[in-house]
């Protein structure tokens, strides 16, 4: 096994017990990286010198006095809308050309007090306003897409490009990408991690969270970022709960709700199977399954709609008047007519929101987790606009990625994709765990108990 | 909001009177997506919302048990 090939968690297991040092795995990574981005793509740019002065340092402090924590000496890339102090935050717009950050964002700045060594930007969808992330390609097959908005960071992933990445979650933006190329990725509880030096897209929905190969990961890098940071105004100030990975896989009390609606509506036949073979996998582990019924369906997407468009287009008013032309033409009409929303529209969707809040805090007094479906199909084809389902309705692509990402997102409720199976073509499938906001540990403990059980290849075949 | 659909020529209106004026080119596009934007979030106006209030600077936790603004 070649040390780009660890886990998060193997690596620290490696470099703790001292058999492998930090310069050889940021060199493993950054040989890989040459390899496979050619046809990947998920990089926007690629740190090389300052990782390996990173990796010397790390080298260094390890041999001196032991690791830091988890994180030390392991290489990690951001989605490119994430500020490094002296890097540019490109976004994936020309907007954004001759950008310099003068800081580092807040999880930068964790990051690099964990010990953690920085490799590159990864690609995002232009301002994270979008499903398809078009720079970069799908890790599993070339000819499909990598999803978006954090399309760059679950591909690297995936193809052993980074052993664990940051993106960015306003609508399925990290569930929707590591579904697509089969790794884990976590959106926490809306104001957990701060986002302070993070390009938004809107304020009320976004969340920034880990993609890693496996749960266990995701559990190592969410304790190194959460925390109280009063310079994002959402940023909540509670006791850091406890999120280290949980050793025991009996899940028996657990009550886990299986939704009647909504989730396994207009999902593929592939997709629907992967899932429920996994639910069937946590009644195994002593889960006891609920069925739910999902509240206010109807308003989901007119809600997470009304909330997004005139937030996102607030944002960037000042440069829509100044240089719209520098957008590319899907994100520039969306901005534009967002300008024609009105602020009942947006306060609105803000009401509609309490309601839901509501109805899922009743929710959550019946079942600890939901597991439902992470998208409703596996990754399309590069170009494909549209999917018609079975009930003879059709749906847009990014529509269809955004469906089952976007009550969690509204709620703040904290949800994670975990690869479960593949689909005949051999492309990844994503169960979706749900929990009551700040219930982290619950929703890591059942996903670490699928993954050791259940394990399911995470780093794509073949990539280089 | 009209209940008609949208005409390019009052998008471009409305846009410029909200700060971002359109240049002609842009006015059917933005007036078609604007217009789709508007059936999606129409529906909203079904709820009765009576005394909600919005939740604005939103927090996913409880604060002491209400709920928070």
């Amino acid at each position: 096994m070649q040390p780009y090939e660890l886990s998060l968690a193997a690596a620290a297991r490696e470099i703790g017990a001292r058999r492998l040092s930090p310069v050889d795995l940021v060199e493993s990574v950054l040989d890989r990286i040459e390899r496979v981005e050619p046809g990947l793509g998920a990089y926007a740019e690629v740190t090389a010198e300052r990782a390996r002065e990173g990796a010397r340092e790390a080298e260094r402090e390890i041999a001196r006095s032991g690791p830091r924590g988890p994180l030390h000496g392991v290489p990690v890339a951001l989605k490119d809308l994430i500020d490094v102090a002296g890097l540019a935050t490109g976004a994936g717009s020309l907007v954004r050309e001759g950008h310099r950050a003068d800081a580092d964002a807040t999880v930068t700045a964790r990051l690099a007090a964990a010990g953690a060594v920085l490799v590159g930007k990864t690609h995002t969808h232009e301002f994270a306003y979008g499903l398809v992330t078009p720079r970069t390609r799908n890790a599993w097959d070339r000819e499909r897409i990598a999803g978006g908005s954090s399309g760059g960071s679950a591909a690297a992933v995936a193809a052993g490009a980074a052993p664990f990445t940051l993106g960015t979650d306003t609508g399925g933006s990290i569930r929707v990408p590591a579904a697509l190329n089969g790794v884990v990725g976590l959106k926490p509880t809306y104001g957990l991690i701060p986002r302070h030096g993070v390009t938004p897209l809107s304020w009320s929905l976004d969340h920034v969270g880990p993609l890693t190969r496996t749960a266990e990961d995701a559990a190592l890098v969410l304790a190194a970022l959460a925390g109280h940071d009063p310079r994002d105004p959402a940023s909540l100030d509670v006791p850091a709960p406890d999120h280290r990975p949980h050793p025991d896989d009996d899940l028996t009390g657990l009550r886990v709700g299986v939704p009647r609606t909504y989730y396994f509506d207009r999902v593929t036949e592939p997709v629907e199977s992967a899932v429920r073979r996994a639910v069937g996998h946590l009644a195994e582990l002593g889960a006891t399954l609920v069925p739910v019924d999902i509240p206010l369906t109807r308003y989901i997407r007119a809600t997470h709609w009304g909330l997004m468009v005139p937030e996102a287009t607030a944002y960037h008013e000042a440069a829509l008047r100044s240089a719209p032309e520098r957008y590319g033409e899907d994100v520039r009409v969306l901005l534009e007519a967002g300008a024609l929303m009105s602020a009942t529209d947006h306060l609105r969707a803000q009401r509609a929101r309490t309601l839901m809040r509501q109805e899922w805090a009743r929710l959550w007094e019946q079942v600890d987790v939901i597991a439902a479906p992470a998208v409703p199909m596996t990754a399309v084809p590069a170009g494909q606009e549209s999917v018609e389902w079975p009930d003879g309705t059709t749906e847009s692509v990014p529509d269809a990625y955004v469906r089952l990402s976007a009550p969690a997102n509204i709620t703040g409720a904290p949800a994670l994709s975990l690869p479960v199976g593949h689909d005949p073509a051999g492309l990844p499938i994503g169960m979706q765990l749900l929990a009551r906001p700040l219930g982290e540990h619950t929703l890591l403990r059942v996903a670490q108990a699928h993954e050791r059980t259940h394990p399911v290849r995470t780093l794509a075949p073949a990539a280089g | 909001m009209p209940t008609d659909d949208l005409t390019p020529p009052e998008a471009a209106r409305q846009a410029a009177r909200a700060g971002v004026p359109l240049p002609a080119d842009r006015h059917a596009a933005v007036a078609a997506t604007a217009e789709h934007i508007r059936s999606v979030v129409a529906v909203l106006r079904e709820l009765d919302l009576a005394d909600t209030p919005p939740a604005a600077a939103y927090r996913a936790v409880p604060d002491h048990g209400t709920e928070v603004a």
